[in-house]
């Protein structure tokens, strides 16, 4: 697919995802998180497209994009890991677990695996305290996570 | 754990299925909003919710009834409630159990509210963190709509009220009300002045009325069984219960309701089970990173809003972390001005550099190269930072590093001076040591250091390299004859 | 549901659902907690080991998922009211224990460890 064959296949599809909340600017988080749920992350063209679509300035949503910490330009794995660092799981020991995964997985906080598969991030509170230290792969969540278990867990994904 | 709670705003959770409507009304659920329209008036239904001297749970503490009379007062062709579900205190889960647990108690009490205001539509603002509560809500009010219980002519009424939600996007500011409204609108969240308060101008530049959660989720029980119920329970000045997301160090870690006025040391020991592992206690974090730290000698402090403001702490939304002696209260202060820095939304001045250079001074502490001139620094920007910020969150960013430096300046200067971390926290700070008489020369820790950094025989006594070693904990998880020692 | 109309209706039907709650009083009532804790602590299997087995059993049942009781440092936790009984509140139920909460407490009336006192 060519760069405008592409950027049109871009447009079409938020469009869409624009039209289901009627392209009102009141709605650009929602939007964005629609299309972040597409696209599993929000590039310039897609930030671009939806501008576009909803007639605010690119800069305005770039600036939501940064400003939020769910969205993200770069793409997360395939299985985004986000370590809770609220304060009870940090007093239990959530930067040990943190850096087992980072140890084990070979990339920092913020990175992805070179073959797409995991990506790691920090939460701030997930709400399961009472199981802390607590870890999230996708949806799932994983409670009283000790460093010890984290090759057990990356493994349930390989 | 059950003797001393009385669960109000947790009433119906443990107990119905928050997927099925009828589970609710099978406790008196919808009965309150019935009443409301039917034999009740909007200023009647106020007074009664004053009355009750019910305060904002959300941690400003601000009397509910008040606020919601203050908007009905405003003139407008629309008005607007909101439900501030984006719960972002770290540590905190109250919210969250409420919304899956008893996600219609919060609903009929919306309604209400809107009876109250004058408003046909609310918003439910919820962090996109939270997918199941987020599931039961869309549950909820499918189904309230398909009652007739919300939506157009609720249960054959003049009164029409529709909610829908919105979703946060991981921004702890967003929890501050009119950075919360601004995001609605689809904004960056950051504050605004206040006045003019949402109550006269809010969302969409109407009259709005925002309440926390574990707000709405008490009106309905207090119409149901009286103000004078309600007013019953608590202290003078803080009636009712308050749920406490009691975590951290402590044995029965979860989630309690409890009347105002109960002792931090009954909550902690009696319902908390007291210190895991035989542990000493050390602090107790209330109101999240707003708040302060609280020691042995704030024990029998009661909770309520202004007896845990003038400890130099405050209630906040019922976060409470237990500590014990292996938590440095250093590092803590550093960890909740890091959480700040990042969540800070840049707008004004003292909150975006000074919460910068609070931390920056922390971390220099934190790595053994602070100065005792460092803590005079600290109080100083703190001070200043509070009585100059913007919004709530910068006005309360500095009080985690001022309640631990009154409360344990002795471990601040033993940083700064002595270069010691006494519970052996901050990195720079400790050294790992092979005991001598102890070590028999096994070889395990020297095999799974990553830095390389002991040395020694087989049989031979072995030896850390300080210069070398990068004080990771490996080898003293491996040594099985008790010869490594962290100081 | 039905579709509430007027009040009178919602004050018949809301009296209605709660006559219905009453006559399971006479059923054994298990309620387990499935909320975002209680998920990740593995309540799902065990929620799912009631649904299949409770009705090879010869007692009439209520199995009812909730909300959490707020005991993070139990879950999972099955809640049992027997007929005429007090509510008993198990905590760290897994399969195994919830097995034997049906073979042993429900059926035979016995003690299984794991209760949490005072709930």
């Amino acid at each position: 697919m060519s760069c405008s064959e592409k950027q049109e296949q871009i447009k079409k599809t938020i469009a869409g995802i624009c039209s289901e909340f009627n392209d009102d600017p009141n709605e650009l988080i929602a939007i964005l998180h629609k299309a972040q749920g597409h696209y599993g992350f929000l590039p310039k063209e897609v930030q671009s497209a939806i501008a576009e679509r909803i007639g605010v300035p690119a800069s305005k949503v770039y600036g939501i994009v940064t400003f939020y910490s769910y969205f993200t330009m770069e793409p997360k794995g395939k299985y985004p890991i986000s370590i809770c660092m609220g304060t009870a799981c940090y007093v239990q020991g959530a930067e040990k677990v943190l850096q087992e995964f980072e140890s084990r997985l070979e990339v920092k906080n913020g990175q992805t695996t070179a073959d797409g598969k995991f990506s790691i991030n920090t939460l701030r509170c997930i709400g399961a305290c009472g199981l802390a230290p607590v870890v999230m792969i996708g949806d799932k969540v994983y409670g009283n996570v000790k460093p010890e278990e984290v090759k057990k867990i990356i493994s349930e994904y390989k | 754990m059950k003797s001393k709670q009385i669960k109000i705003a947790l009433r119906n959770c443990g107990h119905i299925d928050p997927e099925r409507i009828e589970d609710y009304i099978s406790y008196d659920g919808y009965a309150a909003l019935g009443r409301c329209l039917f034999e009740d008036t909007p200023s009647s239904v106020t007074d009664k919710i004053k009355q009750s001297g019910l305060r904002g749970r959300g941690g400003g503490g601000f009397p509910t009834g008040k606020k919601w009379e203050l908007c009905a007062a405003s003139v407008s062709d629309k008005k607007y409630v909101i439900c501030n579900a984006d719960e972002g205190d770290p540590g905190a889960f109250m919210d969250r159990s409420v919304l899956e647990g008893d996600p219609h108690s919060v609903l009929e009490a919306m309604a209400i509210c809107g009876y109250c205001i004058g408003a046909d539509e609310g918003y439910i603002y919820i962090r996109a963190e939270y997918p199941l509560a987020i599931k039961r809500l869309k549950i909820a009010i499918a189904q309230a709509e398909e009652a007739g219980l919300l939506g157009d002519r609720i249960m054959g009424s003049d009164f029409s009220f529709k909610i829908r939600l919105k979703y946060g996007a991981g921004a702890f500011v967003c929890g501050e009300e009119t950075a919360l409204i601004k995001s609605m609108e689809g904004n960056r969240g950051e504050p605004i002045m206040k006045p003019p308060y949402p109550a006269q101008k809010g969302y969409m530049g109407k009259p709005t009325n925002v309440n926390n959660v574990e707000t709405f989720a008490n009106v309905a029980a207090i119409l149901n069984r009286g103000a004078e119920w309600f007013s019953s329970i608590g202290t003078e000045g803080s009636k009712g219960t308050k749920v406490f997301a009691l975590a951290g160090k402590v044995k029965n870690v979860g989630l309690v309701e409890v009347p105002m006025g109960t002792t931090l040391r009954e909550l902690i020991y009696e319902i908390g089970g007291g210190i895991k592992s035989g542990k000493k206690f050390k602090a107790v974090q209330s109101g999240g990173p707003s708040g302060g730290c609280l020691t042995e000698k704030h024990l029998d402090t009661p909770i309520d809003y202004e007896s845990l403001k003038a400890a130099g702490s405050m209630m906040g939304s019922g976060g409470m972390i237990v500590m014990d002696e292996d938590d440095c209260m250093v590092a803590v202060a550093k960890f909740y001005l890091e959480f700040i820095v990042e969540e800070s939304c840049g707008k004004c001045v003292p909150c975006r550099e000074g919460n910068k250079v609070l931390y920056n001074i922390l971390d220099k502490i934190t790595h053994g190269k602070g100065e005792l001139s460092d803590l005079d620094k600290l109080k100083n920007f703190g001070n200043i930072i509070k009585s100059t910020s913007l919004c709530g969150l910068g006005q309360t960013a500095p009080n985690p590093v001022l309640s631990t430096l009154d409360n344990f300046y002795d471990e601040y200067y033993d940083h700064v001076v002595n270069k010691k971390c006494a519970a052996k926290q901050c990195r720079s700070l400790i050294t790992y040591r092979i005991i001598e008489e102890n070590c028999v020369g096994c070889g395990a820790c020297k095999r799974v250091c990553p830095a390389e950094a002991i040395s020694g025989e087989l049989k031979q006594k072995h030896l850390i390299d300080q210069e070398t070693c990068i004080k990771c904990g490996a080898c003293i998880k491996k040594c099985r004859f008790n010869a490594i020692v962290v100081e | 549901m039905e579709r509430i109309n007027n009040y009178e209706q919602f004050k018949k039907s809301s009296s209605g659902i709660k006559k219905e709650r009453e006559s399971n009083s006479s059923k054994v009532i298990i309620k387990i907690a499935m909320a975002t804790c209680s998920i990740a602590s593995g309540a799902g299997p065990v929620f799912d080991l009631f649904k299949d087995e409770m009705p090879k059993q010869p007692k009439e049942f209520v199995l009812i998922p909730t909300g959490c009781l707020g005991l993070c440092h139990s879950e999972p936790t099955v809640e049992v009211t027997l007929p005429g009984s007090d509510p008993v509140v198990f905590g760290k139920v897994d399969v195994k224990r919830a097995g034997l909460i049906i073979s042993d407490y429900i059926m035979k009336g016995k003690t299984v460890d794991c209760i949490i006192e005072g709930n």
